[in-house]
C-alpha cells in the first residue's frame, strides 16, 4: 500500500483478487483464526461469494488501490500463475516488464519499488496516520 | 533378495519421513504439511510468462459484481503494477 501511495502519480496499480489461499474448508491456518481481524472464509464457489469477500477486504482495510476480481474460471490466475500471491509490472506497451516470484516466500514488493524507483527516482511520502478507533 | 528389498523399503520410508518432517517445518506444522500437499502444491506454478511477453489481457469483475473490464484497460499509458492475492 505504501508503494501505491508513493508511486500512484507515476504508474497505475491494479489488485486482482484470486482464489483464497487459506480458506477454512481447505488449508486452514491457525494464524487466520488468531488474527484479531478473524479472517475466516470458505473457498468461494460462486462469483457472488468471491465478490462479497473482496468487498469485505476493501471495506475492512479501506483499501485504496483499484480492484478487480478473477472470474470463477480462474482465467487471470491461470494466465499469470498467480496463486497464492504474485506481483507483475506491465510496461506502457502491455508487455511483462517485471515478474515476481510465487508468494509468500518469493513475494518481494521491494523489487517492485526498485523497478519504479529506477524509472521515476526514489519517492517516499509519509505513511498515512492510522485511524483513531471510536 | 529379501534383504535388498528390506533395505530399499527402509530407505524409501526414511526418505518419506525426512521429506514430511522438512515439509512440516516449512509449512508450520504436521497438519499444515498435509494442507500444503493437498491444497497448495497443485495450484503453485512458475508459469510460462517471461519478461518481454505480451501480457494476457484477461477479463475481470469489478467490486459491484456486474461490471467487466480487461486488465490492460487499467493502464493509462503508464506502467501497470499487478498485485495478485486473496484475503486469507
Amino acid at each position: 500500500m505504501q508503494i501505491y501511495n508513493d508511486y500512484k502519480d507515476h504508474a497505475d496499480f491494479l489488485t486482482i483478487y484470486i482464489r483464497e489461499a487459506h480458506p477454512i474448508d481447505e488449508w486452514r491456518m491457525k494464524s487466520n483464526e488468531k488474527d484479531k481481524d478473524d479472517v475466516c472464509y470458505v473457498q468461494p464457489k460462486t462469483l457472488a461469494q468471491r465478490v462479497a469477500i473482496a468487498n469485505d477486504f476493501t471495506q475492512r482495510f479501506k483499501f485504496p488501490v483499484p480492484f478487480g476480481i478473477d472470474e470463477m474460471n480462474n482465467a487471470a490466475n491461470d494466465a499469470y500463475a498467480a496463486w497464492p500471491e504474485r506481483l507483475y509490472i506491465l510496461d506502457e506497451s502491455g508487455r511483462i516488464s517485471y515478474k515476481g516470484g510465487n508468494g509468500p516466500f518469493k513475494y518481494e514488493p521491494k523489487e517492485v519499488r526498485a523497478w519504479l524507483a529506477q524509472r521515476n527516482g526514489e519517492v517516499k511520502h509519509p505513511e498515512p496516520a492510522p485511524e483513531k478507533k471510536s | 533378495m529379501n534383504r535388498i528389498l528390506l533395505w530399499i523399503s527402509i530407505s524409501f520410508g526414511g526418505l518419506v519421513v525426512i521429506a514430511y518432517v522438512g515439509l512440516s517445518i516449512m509449512a508450520g506444522g504436521p497438519k499444515d504439511a498435509i494442507g500444503m500437499l493437498r491444497f497448495a502444491l497443485p495450484y503453485m506454478h512458475r508459469g510460462k510468462l517471461q519478461v518481454g511477453d505480451s501480457a494476457p489481457d484477461v477479463p475481470l469483475v469489478a467490486l459491484d459484481g456486474a461490471t467487466r473490464f480487461h486488465i490492460r484497460e487499467r493502464s493509462n499509458g503508464r506502467p501497470l503494477v499487478l498485485v495478485f492475492g486473496s484475503f486469507t
